[in-house]
């Protein structure tokens, strides 16, 4: 079953800090990804993954009538937003949940949404 | 750089669609995709289930929480996307503005993060 791991978090408090500081956040958050990857990497070795870009360069583009409208930001008015996926191809919904539980961003205030992809 | 274009779109106006009418739209998504195909900008993509097929996980503290259903209960869910290989945001914005989602729903742009530190080794 292939499915597609969602991850929502606030982005707010990561956005605007500069390089260094990103790198550094980054660093001490290394470990964790680094275990989630060998772990995703064993249940699925053809696991892929993206990390997204933060809520300043998201653009919403609708077409009304013919006429395309272009709004800056994300969809969502929400303060978490989609930070990243992971698509997998794993055995049931359980392991889906065991990994998403390892993911970092699972932890503190994020969600992770568990979603079926679609053959 | 690589964009995702994320498709939000009500799964209730899909739900109540015929066989044939899902298909008329399918085929315009096939299209879509093969015209970026051809010009070298599609790199993937992937339809989602609904939303009611949808597990939340959170942990908080020690305990994992899993719920049903999605993140946020909204009108408009992701329902898919395409991963699209452009020079500019802006070309992004081009394409998926024909994307079939964008002419009910709406479609998110966002760049792949790239990490400056691997970017410049």
């Amino acid at each position: 079953m292939k499915y597609a791991l969602l991850i929502y978090d606030d982005d707010s408090a990561w956005v605007d800090l500069p390089d260094d500081e990103k790198a550094a956040l980054r660093a001490d958050e290394m470990p964790h990804w680094v275990a989630l990857f060998e772990e995703l990497g064993k249940a699925d070795p053809n696991v892929s993954g993206k990390e997204l870009d933060g809520r300043r360069t998201a653009k919403v583009v609708r077409v009304r009538n013919g006429e395309r409208i272009v709004t800056d930001g994300p969809f969502a008015e929400t303060k978490e937003i989609l930070g990243g996926v992971f698509f997998t191809d794993l055995p049931d919904l359980d392991e889906a949940i065991r990994l998403a539980a390892l993911i970092p961003a699972a932890k503190g205030h994020g969600s992770i949404e568990i979603r079926p992809v679609l053959q | 750089m690589q964009v995702m274009a994320l498709i939000y779109s009500d799964g209730a106006r899909w739900d109540v669609l015929s066989g044939e009418e899902r298909e008329v739209v399918y085929d315009r998504y096939r299209a879509f995709a093969r015209e970026a195909q051809e010009a070298g900008v599609m790199v993937g993509g992937n339809e989602l289930g609904p939303t009611r097929d949808a597990t939340t996980v959170r942990v908080r503290g020690d305990e994992t929480l899993v719920t049903d259903g999605p993140y946020a209960a909204v009108k408009e869910a992701l329902g898919g996307y395409f991963l699209l290989e452009c020079e500019t945001i802006d070309e992004a914005v081009d394409w998926a503005a024909r994307i079939p989602g964008a002419e009910h729903g709406a479609v998110e742009v966002r760049p792949v993060y790239v990490d400056p530190a691997g970017a410049a080794a």
